[in-house]
């Protein structure tokens, strides 16, 4: 970490427990600007505790975080977007039973003064919500449609392009594509790329090491609560991180 | 009656369809069988308990839309009440027994709020403790007796006196027979309808019913939008329970018993989710027109007073059923 420029982001020594286990210990993670990390680990390795650290969602109980070589604090999730950190959830992000152009812009509404009264700017929002997900090429029929009304891809998408939408530096990706099927999870990584063409910095953690190797510059590997491997893509394949992932161990690379 | 092309389909997909098909056929029942039931005094009659059961009941559909209930709106309204013939009798201006009492309401409702979602209590229980706790403290002030009001009449004549009374109407004009509380109801209606649907708050609180790790992840604060909720739930409850002392101009220690469960059937006939995160003022107003017709109706047909309960049970379950499975 010996760079002339301080990376983007960089989280050093942190720690992290819930009662009796300690989810996190140490680890020191950095990313640097315009640049795919994929975060891999077995279950309950940390991953999703590191990024939940990130994003706002738990505080460490050690270590610091430095976003641009400023040190930041994230006492919220609102405090991480406000930041530029956004984070697509596997399972939680949208309302079901709210409308796509809602969800869209849930925690940042849109007002509109009238008379004195700040009232939601619906038009407005769901025309800009609309023409967001027509950038972006995903098609649905209406954006003021429920939610529960969508497929599992259609959600995930959704969740993407709200998450860029917003003009983020750090996109998270937690297990974006977990229930997806084949094509829906190829749709989800094209926007992840779209995204990085466009000069987000993106953390990708999956279970599918083959699916984050094809869209990562460098692979994080986390074993309980440590940080076990940090490898470019270059210097390493699929088949060798399957294999740290699995036996905890880095020998093979040595 | 499953045909897709009637508009009764998409009728029947508002979350208020239950309530209005069940007001409407009790407005039919009560017309055939009820002589005087279009009188002018009656109709007013049952706008009257619309007004007092659902000013509070806009409220606690805010509360439960977020995914909280709050079991304790009856013991608020009855201290309310009973705090305002108190102190109004004490020679208090009324008007300012009224802001008073409000804050008394409010305080109750943030002791709530801050139990459910700072401590952690389920609001089921901690709202049913807070419940029995009003209550017990209205038993202990009272001793069981009932009080006349002896203030000024300020606040009664805003809120609940007829404005025949207090304009010195002819009775043959339709507007003596309405109250300050028909409007106060309409007027609620208008800014929390307005207020759940139309602002940031209002989006909010559907999210924190709808899926509150969502709206936390958002940046929602969840706990506070739940704990104003409980707020603005003592305020109307407080609200209502200063209207019913207004118009009877007393007090008894058991007053609004029964109320809490009364306001959470309205507002679940009312197609609102037990759950959270769904629900609409309409759908409300139309549960609050339905229980407070059928309760004023079923005296108007002579049938016993206990018939009631049964009744608002019945539909109760009827508009769930209706709810769950014609949608």
């Amino acid at each position: 970490m010996s760079n002339e420029q301080s990376p983007l982001l960089e989280m050093t020594n942190i720690s992290k427990s819930f009662g009796k286990i300690q989810a996190l210990r140490n680890v020191t993670f950095a990313l640097n600007r315009k640049e795919v990390v994929g975060l891999v680990g077995d279950n309950g390795a940390g991953k999703s505790t590191l990024v939940k650290i990130l994003s706002g969602v738990h505080s460490p109980d050690q270590g610091e975080i430095y976003l641009e070589g400023k040190k930041v604090k994230f006492s919220s999730p609102a405090d991480a977007r406000a930041a530029g950190i956004e984070t697509v959830y596997q399972d939680i992000g949208l309302v079901n039973r709210m409308s796509i152009y809602r969800n869209f812009f849930l925690g940042r509404e849109e007002t509109r003064t009238i008379g004195f009264l700040p009232l939601l700017d619906l038009r407005s929002m769901q025309e800009k919500s609309k023409k967001a997900l027509d950038s972006l090429g995903i098609r649905i029929r209406s954006v003021t449609e429920d939610i529960s009304f969508l497929s599992g891809g259609e959600r995930q998408s959704i969740s993407v392009a709200r998450s860029t939408f917003f003009g983020g530096k750090i996109l998270i990706l937690d297990e974006p594509t977990m229930a997806l099927s084949v094509r829906e999870s190829k749709r989800i990584l094209e926007l992840v790329a779209h995204a990085r063409d466009r000069g987000v910095s993106i953390i990708f953690i999956t279970h599918n090491v083959y699916q984050v190797h094809e869209v990562a510059d460098r692979l994080v590997v986390l074993e309980r609560g440590q940080k076990i491997a940090d490898l470019l893509k270059k210097d390493s394949t699929p088949g060798q991180i399957i294999e740290i992932i699995a036996t905890g161990k880095v020998e093979r690379l040595k | 009656m499953r045909n897709k092309a009637l508009p009764l389909s998409a009728l029947r997909k508002l979350p208020e369809f239950g309530a209005l098909v069940g007001f409407l056929t009790f407005f039919v029942i009560f017309s055939a069988f009820g002589k005087s039931f279009f009188t002018l005094s009656n109709l007013s009659a049952i706008l009257t308990l619309s007004a007092e059961l659902g000013i509070l009941s806009v409220a606690v559909t805010l509360l439960m839309v977020s995914g909280e209930f709050d079991l304790s709106v009856s013991s608020v309204y009855a201290i309310c009440a009973l705090l305002f013939i108190d102190l109004g009798s004490a020679g208090i201006p009324s008007l300012f027994v009224f802001v008073l009492v409000l804050a008394v309401a409010a305080f109750i409702g943030l002791a709530n709020g801050v139990l459910t979602t700072v401590v952690g209590v389920p609001s089921f229980i901690a709202t049913l403790g807070m419940m029995m706790a009003v209550r017990g403290i209205i038993y202990i002030f009272t001793g069981g007796a009932a009080f006349a009001y002896k203030g000024d009449l300020v606040i009664p004549a805003l809120l609940s006196l007829r404005f025949g009374e207090t304009l010195r109407l002819s009775e043959t004009d339709p507007l003596a027979y309405l109250r300050p509380s028909h409007v106060w109801f309409l007027l609620f209606i208008i800014v929390f309808t307005v207020l759940l649907f139309r602002t940031r708050y209002g989006n909010h609180v559907i999210a924190t019913g709808g899926h509150p790790e969502t709206a936390r992840a958002m940046g929602v604060k969840t706990g506070r939008v739940k704990t104003i909720n409980f707020m603005i739930c003592g305020v109307m409850a407080g609200m209502s329970g200063i209207i019913i002392a207004g118009r009877f101009l007393m007090v008894s220690p058991t007053m609004g018993q029964g109320l809490e469960l009364e306001a959470i059937a309205a507002v679940v006939i009312g197609g609102t989710s037990l759950r959270g995160g769904h629900g609409t003022i309409a759908g409300t107003l139309f549960g609050v027109l339905l229980v407070s017709m059928v309760r004023g109706g079923l005296l108007m047909i002579g049938a016993p007073p206990y018939w009631y309960s049964g009744i608002v049970g019945l539909i109760l379950l009827f508009a769930t059923v209706i709810n769950l499975k014609m949608r």
